[in-house]
């Protein structure tokens, strides 16, 4: 598993996923929707797959004395280090927002989301449907993944539109602020936890299971 | 002794059939498996590798069924072919340096030999190999993982004359050393240059699966490539003069 995750790195990861990952900085933008940092990490994790597509990194991977399992987990491990880090760096930009940046008028006046912890659970909401639609997706066939994408994508900006939405309806605008509400805000974290883990553990099992199953 | 055995596999698929595929190679042969474009020998050593599910059949490898000896059975293995090349802008150095790490007889030596032997620059993108080159290259691989068997998917297609000859060279000098080579190609004077044994698959069955000499005294004929038109020629695209 190991080494299939370092061949990851090595030959099938483009160093463009690894330049998305400072989309994290969007989370210091005020008026803008910022979960779409979040998208844009997937929309470089996707580049990478596509790269992999291209250079039949499936079929090398398949001819190593490995089996499909490690395969598949070596992949989702993978996907899981990028976004672990991109979320790394949105919480501490989130923690600095919520601490020193806490009254800056420029958040105070903000319509848009602020980064908070709700901020940190939609954006792990987003990654858990990127883990399930479209990992999942690609390992139906492990080579498709136009398909899968565009399908994460309509539900990822759902999750958006939703997250935006939900905390301009009167009483819930504890969502949006950056030092009030912190309880209810950590229970949502809590939840976008539980949902990215299972949502990833899911996906993984079931791709596991069809990557048995495909003919390449 | 046996390397690879191949009984009665099927696969069905909605517009084509692998009929019963049976044959066997033995140890330190090169067999040739011949047979028109789209006849089932991709799907044949797909089948053998398990990237393809057979329907029914067994197949087995150093006399070892493949399910549930996968992983030895691959360290023990190589497969080439002229079609799919993998990580094409990565420099051959640095693809050897990952797929070395699968496997536990990888020897630095060997691969340090080959690639002088093949004249092979690891500095080099795959990219920027010629076609002869690149499959010297995945035959580098191969070799330095101390494969027992090869399984080449139309090695020599798109190679000028000069690189399919040089590669033929190499498959008798890898013979020679022991090396047992399973070959499709529909290029059959390359066969005729280093093959001992011929299978020939037609619509998805095996025709005929002789020793070379055999095989064309079978058909009665004086080249395989006279027994592919034989076999193989629609008549219905003649013109009359």
């Amino acid at each position: 598993m190991k080494r299939l995750l370092k061949k990851e790195f090595k030959l099938t990861s483009l160093k463009l996923t690894y330049y998305f990952i400072l989309f994290s900085l969007m989370s210091f933008i005020p008026g803008y929707p910022i979960l779409l940092g979040a998208f844009f990490l997937t929309l470089g994790i996707f580049q990478s797959f596509e790269n992999a597509r291209l250079q039949n990194d499936t079929l090398f991977s398949l001819l190593l004395p490995v089996t499909k399992k490690d395969i598949v987990v070596s992949k989702y491990c993978y996907v899981m280090i990028v976004e672990a880090i991109f979320f790394l760096f949105c919480a501490l930009i989130t923690a600095f927002r919520m601490t020193v940046l806490k009254d800056a008028e420029i958040y105070k006046a903000n319509a848009m989301m602020n980064a908070n912890l709700a901020y940190l659970a939609y954006i792990l909401i987003i990654l858990a449907l990127f883990n399930s639609i479209f990992l999942g997706g690609f390992f139906k066939t492990a080579y498709y993944v136009g398909k899968p994408f565009l399908l994460y994508g309509a539900a990822s900006f759902i999750v958006v539109l939703i997250a935006e939405v939900i905390h301009h309806i009167p009483g819930l605008e504890m969502l949006n602020s950056q030092s009030k509400g912190l309880g209810i805000q950590a229970i949502v974290l809590a939840l976008g936890i539980v949902v990215y883990i299972a949502l990833t553990l899911c996906s993984m099992k079931a791709s596991i299971k069809t990557f048995e199953r495909i003919d390449i | 002794m046996k390397i690879l055995e191949v009984s009665n596999l099927v696969k069905n698929y909605p517009n084509f059939t692998l009929d019963n595929v049976t044959f066997t190679l033995e140890k330190g042969c090169i067999m040739g498996f011949i047979g028109r474009n789209g006849a089932g020998k991709t799907t044949t050593l797909k089948s053998i590798l398990n990237l393809v599910h057979p329907d029914s059949g067994d197949i087995k490898i150093f006399n070892l069924p493949f399910a549930g000896n996968e992983n030895a059975i691959r360290e023990r293995i190589g497969y080439a072919t002229g079609s799919n090349i993998f990580y094409p802008r990565n420099t051959l150095d640095e693809i050897a340096e990952t797929t070395k790490t699968f496997y536990s007889k990888w020897s630095d030596e060997d691969y340090t030999r080959y690639m002088k032997l093949f004249d092979l620059d690891g500095k080099k993108k795959l990219k920027d190999l010629s076609e002869g080159m690149k499959v010297k290259y995945s035959l580098t691989l191969a070799l330095s993982h101390k494969a027992e068997l090869l399984i080449l998917d139309e090695p020599t297609s798109g190679l000028d004359p000069i690189s399919r000859d040089e590669i033929l060279s190499i498959f008798k000098y890898l013979k020679a050393n022991g090396t047992t080579i399973l070959f499709s190609t529909h290029i059959t004077a390359d066969l005729e240059k280093c093959a001992d044994s011929i299978t020939y698959i037609k619509k998805g069955k095996i025709i005929k699966s002789l020793p070379i000499a055999e095989f064309i005294n079978s058909f009665d004929a004086s080249s395989l490539e006279e027994i592919m038109l034989s076999q193989e020629r629609n008549t219905s695209f003649d013109i009359e003069a």
